[in-house]
């Protein structure tokens, strides 16, 4: 039996509140850090230094340590996709392949891999006798596809037989309506998606989780009974050791979390950059957690960002959004690009604005970020790719800070997976 | 202001028709609270109501209904996208239509017409979204209400 999601999200930002406000009595230098440190001034548009920062970047090497990059190689990407590779292999088997360009993502949990780039045949995931499909939303599209499972090897590390979807892959069911009724677009092609796949390495050890265990009309659409290619599919409930999963809490070893560690950069940006992702934290010699501070989520994965003792309680950190998507054009007074322009709908300063913003950890736990915007027509037009300084509006009713990927350059953002347990106390978190 | 709205809140249960279409009178649709086993209440404020939809599958919507039977606003939130056909109605082909134009960033949706607007954001387990006719919305009703 489920909630209500309402009433839960209610309770949790109703203690959401009451944490903020414990924690403005008992730390008077937060509050005051909130409002009247919150703000703009035009900058040179240089970063941060990294001493201001708890958890610089810094170059991590070792067997758990996998690379990423971010640059113009792929022909379908976009600015700012951060992208790695993984091996996949039929389980218990050396029948393996090496996929390149999949999308780092900390906003959604699970690998997914459009199935034309496969050349194994994976067992299917059933549903009863019937093979399991997934209509998975992200913000701005959604991936259809059968549910299969795989050994996937990720630097030394190694997950045995774990869901993962296969998106668009021949010769399964089409999407059924109750995917396509939300009327955004299905990427289910390397074009379309921009990538071969996507690595979701967030918050959550399941991608739907105890949601899509719950009975009959309880359960949302989100994993179907797909009987055959030409039957419509059902929505059904999955157990969670069924559901597409984080590979990282299914690895022997350095299985509690992973660091997103991305060098600095310029205020106009770099054509290539490398950096890595590290599995464990604090189960190595190179993983520790250090001087980062810990900010542990609520239930939806989410914490609270202030602006100019504003709070913007849906605040998420995400890879997997290019730019930052932050305030709206009133509150910042810097202009957007227009709309026929390159990057139309970003912000368009006309020069290099810095500014200030409070994160604040479930827990209680505040800290200063300090970020930048540049004029996103004039990085367009470089030929750069990675950038740390292009932003654009939230929505016109700004609810939340959603920090993309060009927070983490500069940085070792460390991510926490729910029910496993860290250095860094309650789960999840984010600690950078 | 949220606050100040519901000390003006009516609340109360109600057995009545729910989930209605953008752009029409509420009275006009056949109810689909009852196909998706949903609770549903009403809030009466100033000038217009609001019809909160909650689904046993964690999915709430609510419909911005004005004093004239209109309804000019929906929001939801979930760990899906509710079906748009339906909530947007005639408006879902405006909708899919300013979907087409290509956007080169990964991130929150934002449609932006004449008639329409649509803002969609969240991440995995949480989706938000609304969607609401700026020619419909009450004079005096910030659409930040609409949420």
């Amino acid at each position: 039996m489920s909630v209500p999601h309402d009433s839960v999200s209610l309770l949790v930002h109703r203690c959401f509140a009451l944490v903020l406000t414990v924690s403005l009595l008992m730390l008077p230098g937060c509050g005051s850090d909130a409002s009247s440190s919150s703000g703009s001034t035009p900058g040179n548009g240089s970063t941060p230094s990294s001493s201001s920062l708890r958890s610089p970047y810094t170059a991590i090497t070792g067997p758990n340590v996998q690379p990423m990059t971010v640059n113009s190689d792929f022909a379908y990407g976009y600015i700012n996709d951060l992208l790695t590779s993984v091996t996949i292999c039929v389980p218990g088997t050396t029948a393996c392949q090496t996929i390149l360009n999949i999308l780092v993502d900390t906003g959604s949990s699970g690998l997914r891999l459009i199935g034309s780039q496969l050349s194994l045949a994976l067992p299917a995931v059933t549903s009863g006798n019937a093979p399991l499909g997934e209509c998975f939303e992200f913000v701005d599209s959604y991936v259809w596809g059968s549910v299969v499972t795989a050994d996937v090897e990720l630097a030394d590390e190694q997950a045995a037989a774990v869901p993962i979807q296969l998106i668009g892959n021949p010769g399964f069911a089409a999407p059924p309506f109750l995917c396509s009724s939300s009327g955004l677009p299905e990427t289910d092609t390397v074009e379309s998606f921009g990538a071969n796949g996507v690595l979701g390495i967030g918050l959550f050890a399941y991608d739907c989780g105890p949601a899509c265990t719950a009975q009959s009309a309880a359960v949302p659409a989100i994993y179907f009974n797909c009987p055959s290619a030409s039957a419509s599919c059902t929505p059904t409930s999955v157990p969670l050791a069924n559901q597409v999963q984080n590979l990282v809490w299914r690895f022997p070893q350095d299985n509690n979390g992973v660091i997103i560690s991305l060098p600095p950069l310029d205020a106009s940006g770099a054509a290539s950059i490398t950096g890595t992702l590290v599995f464990g934290i604090g189960t190595a010699a190179n993983n520790g957690l250090g001087s980062a501070q810990v900010y542990t989520t609520d239930a939806r994965g989410d914490f609270m960002t202030i602006y100019n003792g504003k709070s913007y309680p849906g605040s998420y950190l995400d890879t997997g959004s290019s730019v930052l998507f932050i305030l709206d054009s009133l509150t910042l007074g810097i202009p957007t690009c227009a709309a026929d322009t390159a990057a139309g709908g970003e912000y368009c300063p006309a020069s290099t604005m810095s500014y200030t913003a409070t994160t604040l950890g479930f827990n209680g736990a505040s800290g200063m970020v300090s970020f930048s915007i540049a004029n996103a027509n004039t990085l367009a037009s470089s030929n750069n790719w990675a950038f740390n300084d292009a932003a654009a509006p939230f929505t016109s009713r700004p609810e939340a800070f959603a920090w993309g990927l060009p927070f983490f350059f500069g940085r070792n953002v460390f991510i926490a997976i729910e029910g496993q347990s860290t250095p860094g106390g309650g789960v999840p978190y984010w600690a950078y | 202001m949220k606050t100040a709205l519901a000390v003006l809140m009516g609340l109360w249960l109600s057995a009545g028709p729910a989930w209605a279409i953008l752009g029409q009178q509420t009275e006009s649709v056949l109810a689909d609270q009852q196909r998706m086993n949903a609770q549903l209440r009403t809030m009466i404020n100033e000038g217009y109501r609001v019809q909160q939809i909650e689904a046993p599958d964690g999915t709430v919507v609510r419909e911005y209904v004005s004093s004239a039977g209109l309804v000019f606003g929906v929001a939801w939130q979930g760990p899906k996208v509710p079906d748009l056909t339906q909530l947007l109605g005639a408006y879902f082909a405006v909708y899919q239509e300013a979907l087409q134009t290509p956007v080169r960033r990964r991130g929150p949706v934002v449609v932006h017409t004449e008639s329409l607007v649509v803002e969609m954001h969240g991440h995995t387990r949480a989706f938000s979204g609304r969607a609401y006719l700026p020619s419909l919305v009450p004079s005096d009703l910030s659409q930040e209400e609409i949420q």
